[in-house]
């Protein structure tokens, strides 16, 4: 919707543009826009429609975007579920310790590598990017791993994939695109290279660490991989991981005919429920990062 | 002097010749005879009906498959008492049931498998066999009493030579079924049956004739609309249909088929039995008695089809009609009955299909090493393949979850639940006790296997007990290269044959290309393949026959 407002806003101050042409390609674009926004906000609000509607109305497909046979069994079966707790609560504590690390690793990396006067630049830049084309493969890691005595704790999940190459990139080319002249007002000033970093580089980069911060979370949010290798224990698995088992679990008693076949009978809705709660707090977080995000990106993408 | 010599020489010779004869036909002993060291814990003496104890408190690894149903509890009374039991204690890795396998191939890859490994459907265990990191279990049957004791009191030989690997020797120790259980039939509207005064069908010409009268009295209504379109068309029909034609179809489909008679394997989409059942199933979609849509269409709307007396016959099981079909009529059409009919008989006579092995155990290479060995195996023997431990495994602890009486007969407590037996009962046999858990209860006698079956369904099963079970086609273990070769022309071969089943069925194809259909299949490799399998199985036949 922010996107739909600055595009409308900016034929005022720019009167040529208010061509024919213009206003015809304004109509399209909203209509496509309009379009894509129903396509993408309709799996969501049926989602949200699936989980307060009677398991019945469901199966006999009539639920669309209107609740059906309004009912919330299935919130509070859910919600009496310890474990599903649990993982919840793991999920947050994993996704605010991953991002913290990931934040501070990169910011560090990306701005080390920023600077054309570090020798062996390139050689750190070929080390990133090299994992991001190969990497050892699925067992390796597992060994190393677990090797390290991190398997069954939280630092399997929150280390191992605390770079990402992508986000070390836009962010070197941010801090790339910042004046080099600060920095050596700075110097000037008796700032050593950490105060430089944390006093002036890291008040200047709010919008670029906002969006890190966006893309870290969401990512570690909806990671399950690497907390089902490392974890054997059930209470220390995330959300993600509880919300995968419970789907895969009602298509498998639905093929093989089971003998848990009540299962099925809550799957459809409690699936809903799982991925309305699931989905909620990341989506609250989003508005209030996304002023940032365009702003973020676009500046470490144009350098100069 | 020289003679004396010679005649030295000669009988040498024959001892060493008669030795080496020896050696090579009895099995071979290799490192596996020395079970000395390996001994902490067990039972001096172990056999049929024992109770299992170890005489010191041990623990085992055991991967465990979490079920969404009923998530692990650490509470849980089969976890006491089985410790109580056995003086063993089972240490859980858990994983989630979404990617078990997955979890599993990477343990075993990583060499941190745990010790005991359920759960695997043959023929996953191949995939690990080559690498040495699984044991083969069969050199230590001797350690499994109740396990032997039910091969060969239920015939189940032939069956698990079937798992044997080109070495001769089985990986894998699977849930062993006294009989089949075939669940999948033909669900039919008894109450339509009634009204145009037919008899249940017991053929599949006679289920043909049925669903021609009601296509005589319902013109507008495909009588058969089916689901199971996913994740091959019609897998559920094609399955029961194949095998009452001798062969095997839809979600039972193997490339090659036994043919007894000929002692040699064919390939299955090319043979008369499976044209046979092609010709049938056209015949049904050609007479408008077949829906078209049943290939294509989701579970939900064929349900909905049956549900609004758009169709009166399926395919299903026990389940799905008291789950699904039974509650969708009841709300719709409050006069409709639906029943199971026996499972049709085709050409291939009255058998009855079901397998009677289902997943298994894998042993981790390293728990040879380990000094509880034998106790690990006589448990498993206990848990798995005793009738004590194969009712505690089911029912949980007499008195607590179950009682029996006189006759034997076990009826669940009225404060525990199970599959809606006493749906107001305050706690769940697995969920809250940990029982009837698909980890730990595989296979048993019918009393076991069925004892929570309805009236209803025990009669199907006695109809369907009366029948033969399959053949079991002998071993045709493939060598690791063989198996990569087989596995580059298994997927164009089965896509191929998927395809044109479809193709013949709705009429796309004419049956009188089957000759071109069979040439096409030939050309994607199904010769090279049968072959192949013939040569293991001559050589298999050669070397352990």
């Amino acid at each position: 919707m922010v996107i739909l407002g600055t595009k409308t806003d900016a034929p005022k101050t720019r009167g040529p543009d208010d061509s024919r042409g213009y206003r015809v390609f304004r109509v399209v674009n909203t209509v496509v826009l309009i379009g894509v926004v129903v396509v993408t906000l309709y799996p969501f609000l049926n989602i949200v429609a699936r989980s307060l509607s009677e398991e019945a109305y469901i199966i006999a497909g009539k639920v669309t975007i209107v609740p059906r046979g309004f009912d919330l069994t299935a919130y509070k079966l859910l919600m009496s579920d310890a474990l599903f707790w649990t993982n919840y609560r793991n999920t947050v504590v994993y996704t605010v310790v991953a991002t913290l690390i990931s934040i501070v690793l990169t910011t560090c990396y990306a701005y080390v590598l920023s600077k054309p006067q570090l020798k062996g630049r390139t050689f750190l830049i070929g080390v990133a990017l090299f994992t991001m084309f190969f990497s050892g493969g699925l067992i390796p890691n597992y060994v190393l791993v677990t090797s390290l005595g991190m398997k069954n704790t939280i630092w399997a999940v929150v280390v191992p994939n605390a770079i990402s190459v992508f986000n070390l990139l836009v962010m070197k080319a941010f801090f790339e695109s910042l004046p080099s002249e600060l920095e050596e007002a700075a110097a000037v000033d008796g700032l050593n290279t950490y105060g430089t970093l944390l006093r002036i580089v890291l008040p200047l980069s709010k919008a670029i660490i906002a969006t890190m911060v966006l893309f870290y979370a969401v990512s570690f949010w909806n990671s399950w991989f690497t907390a089902f290798l490392y974890i054997d224990r059930q209470d220390l698995l995330p959300v993600t991981v509880y919300l995968r088992n419970l789907i895969a679990g009602a298509t498998d008693a639905q093929q093989s005919g089971a003998a848990a076949a009540d299962v099925v009978q809550a799957a459809a809705t409690l699936q809903a429920v799982t991925i309305v709660l699931t989905t909620l707090p990341i989506l609250a977080v989003y508005p209030f990062v996304q002023r940032y995000f365009v702003r973020g990106v676009m500046l470490g993408a144009v350098k100069g | 002097m020289l003679h004396k010599t010679w005649r030295r020489v000669a009988i040498a010779t024959a001892g060493l010749l008669a030795l080496s004869l020896t050696t090579a036909c009895s099995e071979d002993p290799g490192e596996s005879t020395d079970l000395s060291e390996n001994r902490v814990g067990a039972m001096a003496s172990y056999g049929i009906g024992d109770q299992f104890k170890a005489t010191e408190a041990l623990s085992f690894s055991t991967l465990y498959n979490n079920h969404t149903f009923y998530p692990l509890k650490e509470d849980w009374l089969f976890w006491s008492e089985l410790t109580k039991r056995t003086n063993v204690k089972i240490e859980p890795v858990a994983v989630p049931l979404s990617d078990y396998e997955q979890k599993r191939s990477l343990l075993i890859g990583a060499g941190d498998a745990p010790l005991i490994i359920p759960k695997t459907y043959h023929p996953q265990e191949n995939a690990f066999v080559s690498s040495g990191a699984i044991l083969p279990v069969s050199d230590y049957l001797d350690l499994m009493p109740n396990l032997k004791d039910k091969i060969a009191k239920w015939n189940l030989q032939p069956e698990i030579d079937n798992l044997r690997q080109s070495d001769g020797k089985f990986y894998l120790l699977p849930g062993v079924h006294e009989k089949p259980t075939q669940d999948y039939t033909v669900l039919v509207r008894t109450d339509i049956m009634e009204e145009l005064k037919l008899a249940v069908p017991k053929t599949w010409d006679e289920l043909y004739t049925v669903l021609k009268a009601m296509k005589a009295k319902y013109p507008n209504v495909y009588p058969y609309s089916d689901l199971f379109s996913k994740p091959n068309p019609t897998g559920a029909l094609l399955n029961i249909l194949g095998s009452a034609h001798g062969t095997q179809a839809g979600w039972d489909y193997q490339h090659a088929t036994w043919d007894p008679t000929a002692k040699k394997f064919t390939y299955t989409g090319a043979s008369e039995q499976y044209k046979q059942m092609v010709t049938y199933l056209h015949k049904l979609v050609a007479e408008g008695l077949l829906d078209p849509e049943s290939f294509t269409q989701t579970d939900d709307q064929a349900r909905q089809k049956l549900a609004n007396g758009k169709s009166f016959v399926v395919t299903g099981n026990a389940q799905t009609l008291v789950n699904n079909h039974r509650p969708d009529l009841a709300k719709t059409l409050p006069n409709a009955k639906m029943a199971k009919i026996p499972l049709p008989i085709g050409p291939a006579g009255e058998i009855n299909p079901f397998p009677r092995l289902e997943n298994g155990i894998m042993i981790s290479s390293k728990a040879r090493e380990s000094k509880n060995f034998v106790a690990m195996m006589q448990f498993i023997d206990w848990l798995w393949y005793s009738d004590a431990g194969l009712e505690f495994a089911r029912w949980g602890v007499e008195g607590t979850t179950f009682t029996t009486d006189a006759s034997g007969k076990r009826t669940l407590n009225p404060g525990v639940d199970f599959l809606g037996l006493n749906p107001k009962a305050p706690k769940h046999l697995q969920k809250d006790f940990g029982f009837q858990n698909g980890v730990f209860a595989y296979g048993g006698s019918p009393d076991l296997v069925r004892g929570f079956f309805s009236p209803e369904e025990l009669e199907f099963q006695k109809v369907m007990d009366a029948r033969k079970p399959r053949v079991v086609p002998p071993p045709a273990p493939l060598t690791d290269e063989e198996r990569e070769q087989v596995s580059l022309w298994e997927t164009p071969l089965k896509d191929f044959v998927t395809q044109n089943t479809l193709k013949f069925a709705l009429g796309q194809r004419p049956l009188s290309e089957w000759d071109a259909y069979v040439a096409e299949l030939k050309a994607k490799n199904s010769d090279q393949y049968i072959e192949l399998v013939n040569k293991a199985y001559e050589r298999f036949q050669k070397d352990n026959g």
